[in-house]
């Protein structure tokens, strides 16, 4: 019989890899090579003769992303319009560092692999991945910056100095916030087996939670609130927030059927959006805080006469909120958004001095604390799924009315899941917002609802290692590949295709055509339709605890 | 007093009159059997007993507290608990994971061991299988897991629904069998079977359902030697 040259992983990893390479050169040629020698790794046979050949393969891998990035080097990056490259980032170093750094991980991953004892090989993996997720973020710092001399105690980042955005860090960044959020919606989805097609506006309340009460906007106007609460408050505040309204939402429509929670998730992730772009000019007079004000007032006769009175109205009036009736009262700035939200800060509470501040744009600190928020909320639902509501969940995703005779009480056991998944989202929405310091109802469209939903199902429903996979696979692909792969195609047929034919208006039309980034809602709606047919338990399926003791 | 008393139970399906007014008990240590062709509403009486349809009429009363209008949850922490129709295990989870969850609304631990161990004792296969999936057993063990799960409820009343449904006929006497065993451990069981012959063999007392109504009732040995029962359902005429 005929051996297959390369199993399907291993042809993936280096296909997309290569192409990645392609696209972003220079030191990602690291990270891709890297990333490469993972999935090598993580499919070589679990003996010596599958450490060898990942190796060879591995090598192979880093070669051809090497050759991929010097295409790059001295191609790509000189076609208009794709991102302006620093000197450093199209050298030699990289490409030389790709292969041995892409050679050793291919090696180091089989070789855990390879370890027979369970808990062993966990630990050295968690182990392998800690390091990888710790120096990860320093390779990422050269890619736009001058080469710095060596490293030093004072100039630790792998012989570069920091400053400007970064390609591969944001992104992660970014990554995290929708793991968090994919985290939950598999509470939700893979768990409980609900459908939620409006996950983004537990999001958006997380966010406009920490908007309101870590920012100036309401403190700058007359309101209950003279001072912000600052993040670590907050962050919980948006947690409770989201829970609040998933309570709100759930109650009500869980004891129905399925197909009603589906239809009013999704009318509730488009109300989210209007009411934060609309509720920017809220009036003291309008029929509520009347009604308030008569309650409070004990209304006469007269009362309604004295409300013309604005004076006499608001000494009458509970006031939290716009307590100038001359002045409208912007609750949520509508379309201009709300800007600066603070970010977190240690120390500077309860008389102890300030430790550290975050600043956005200084992404390193941030990536650190976005996956020590990841890693802790992994940790807390892999626990919860040991527990007795973890149970309730599995058993009603297994069978639903054996789940009710042994005495499981369904709907309060979705409901729970519904406000669990609802508090994750609330949460990275809190931190969202204190990241990007900035928030606008765009920023809460239906699409993001899809595009975790997909992570979920792609990963693998109720899952938590693949949810967190598929998180990044989706987002990598949104954020780096298909950007990209637009700036490429575009160079491409700008320098190639046209460069004889001056005919702007046909540019731009072929231009807008091969636009990858416009097709993401398709590719993902494709990728939800595919994963439902070919593979319904995702790329890594939910393993049971029956499973697990088996291995 | 009978520990469960259906009186006059009336449940439907949207406008299909399933249940048109049961009246059955049970006596404590009691085996009771229903017995009825396919459709005669022999499940559809479980699922009201233990809360999982809410009759329209009529009460349910176990040990004189009304169980009308509790939820299922709250009818198997008072101790109904069932091995339902088709076993309905959890495939994925483990032999002794789906025990667990028999005892879902317990919280005395030690009791929940000494029971599991019980089980253990009826069932000596489903301790070898301890840490096999459900879904991997076969029908007659995944039989047992239920029946092994309902008791893990610690249940006054165990109701068991057609546990001899597509089983091969040396299964259905070991399953049988086992029923035996905790009739003589004074375990209170409402057994539905399509399989009338071998229910009245272990029951004392049992009723005859058709379309939703109670045609006869009696004494299980009188029952078996009933012409019309012996007509209808122990003759020639199979379902
Ligand atoms: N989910 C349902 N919806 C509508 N009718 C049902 C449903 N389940 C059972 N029935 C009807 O109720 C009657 C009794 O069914 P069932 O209790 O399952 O009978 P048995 O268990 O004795 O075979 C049958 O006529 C059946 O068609
Ligand atoms: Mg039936």
């Amino acid at each position: 019989m005929k051996q297959k040259l390369l199993n399907n992983t291993e042809a993936i990893a280096i296909g997309f890899m290569a192409v990645l390479a392609l696209v972003t050169g220079g030191w990602n040629t690291i990270v891709c090579a890297v990333i490469a020698g993972l999935l090598i790794g993580l499919s070589a046979n679990q003996n010596r003769d599958g450490i060898i050949r990942a190796g060879v393969l591995g090598a192979i891998a880093s070669i051809i992303t090497a050759i991929m990035g010097y295409i790059f080097n001295s191609w790509v990056s000189t076609l208009p319009g794709v991102d302006n490259q620093a000197p450093d980032h199209l050298t030699a170093y990289p490409l030389i560092l790709a292969v041995v750094i892409g050679t050793i991980t291919s090696l180091v991953v089989a070789w855990i692999h390879s370890i027979h004892e369970e808990a062993r090989r966990k630990q050295a993996f968690l182990i392998f991945m800690v390091v990888c997720a710790v120096i990860f973020p320093f390779f990422d710092q050269c890619p736009t910056l001058a080469w710095n001399g060596p490293i030093s105690i004072a100039n630790p980042t792998v012989g570069c100095t920091t400053s400007k955005a970064l390609l591969w860090v944001n992104a992660v960044i970014v990554t995290m916030i929708f793991a968090l959020q994919a985290l939950g919606l598999n509470i939700v989805a893979g768990y409980a087996g609900l459908l939620d097609l409006g996950y983004v506006a537990f999001f958006a309340i997380g966010a406009y939670t920490m908007g309101f009460l870590n920012s100036d906007h309401l403190v700058a106007q007359d309101t209950f609130l003279k001072t912000q609460f600052g993040f670590w408050l907050v962050v919980w505040g948006s947690a409770a927030a989201a829970a609040f309204f998933g309570l709100l939402l759930g109650a009500p429509t869980l004891p129905l059927r399925g197909d009603y929670l589906a239809i009013v998730t999704l009318g509730f992730g488009e109300i989210i959006p209007i009411a934060a772009k609309n509720l920017a000019e809220v009036r003291i007079f309008e029929p509520i805080s009347l009604f308030i004000n008569q309650l409070f007032s004990k209304a006469d006769a007269q009362s309604l006469d004295r409300m013309q009175n604005a004076e006499a109205f608001l000494k009458n009036t509970l006031c939290l909120i716009g307590c100038d009736p001359t002045r409208p009262f912007d609750f949520t700035a509508g379309t201009k958004g709300i800007s600066p939200i603070s970010p977190p800060v240690f120390g500077n509470i309860l008389g102890i001095p300030k430790i550290y501040a975050f600043v956005n744009g200084d992404y390193i600190p941030w990536y650190f604390l976005a996956l020590v928020l990841l890693a802790g909320s992994a940790f807390f639902i892999f626990r919860l799924r040991d527990s007795r509501v973890g149970r309730a969940w599995v058993s009603m995703r297994e069978d639903e009315l054996a789940a009710n005779a042994m005495g499981i009480d369904i709907v309060r056991t979705k409901l729970l899941a519904f406000i669990i998944g609802a508090m994750f989202s609330g949460f990275a929405g809190a931190f969202y917002a204190s990241y990007v310091s900035f928030i606008e109802p765009g920023s809460f469209a239906f699409d993001i609802s899809v595009t975790v939903l997909a992570m979920v199902i792609l990963g693998g429903t109720g899952n938590i290692t693949g949810v967190i996979l598929g998180a990044f696979i989706t987002r990598v692909v949104d954020l780096v590949v298909l950007e990209r792969l637009k700036q490429l195609i575009n160079g491409i047929t700008e320098k190639v295709f046209f460069s004889g034919i001056d005919n702007p208006a046909l540019v731009q039309f072929v231009q807008s055509i091969a636009d990858a980034t416009a097709y993401k809602v398709m590719l993902f709606g494709l990728i939800l339709v595919v994963m439902m047919k070919v593979r319904p338990q995702g790329l890594i399926p939910a393993e049971t605890a029956a499973q697990k003791r088996k291995a | 007093m009978a520990i469960l008393e259906l009186k006059n139970v009336h449940t439907y399906y949207g406008n299909i009159h399933a249940l048109k007014g049961i009246n059955l008990t049970v006596e404590e240590g009691e085996v009771v059997t229903l017995i009825g062709s396919n459709g005669a509403g022999k499940t559809t009486t479980l699922r009201t007993i233990q809360g999982l349809l809410k009759p329209r009429e009529g009460s349910i009363k176990l040990n004189g507290e009304e169980l009308t209008k509790l939820p299922p949850h709250d009818v198997v922490k008072r101790g109904v608990s069932q091995s339902p129709e088709g076993r309905l295990v959890f495939p994925r989870m483990s032999v002794k994971e789906n025990l667990e969850m028999g005892a879902f609304q317990r919280n005395d631990k030690d009791g929940i061991a000494a029971d599991m161990e019980k089980v253990f004792g009826l069932f000596p296969r489903m301790k070898e299988r301890i840490n096999q999936r459900a879904g991997t057993l076969s029908g007659g063990e995944q039989q047992m897991l239920a029946m092994g799960r309902a008791l893990m409820a610690k249940p006054r009343v165990l109701l068991l629904d057609e546990p001899s449904m597509g089983l091969a006929p040396i299964l259905v006497d070991l399953i049988f069998d086992i029923i035996r065993e905790l009739h003589r451990q004074k375990t209170t069981i409402l057994l539905v079977e399509q399989n009338a012959r071998i229910a009245l063999s272990v029951a004392d007392r049992g009723y005859v359902l058709e379309t939703g109504e109670i045609v006869l009732s009696g004494n299980a040995k009188d029952l078996a030697h009933n012409p019309e029962v012996e007509a209808a359902y122990l003759g020639g005429k199979a379902h």
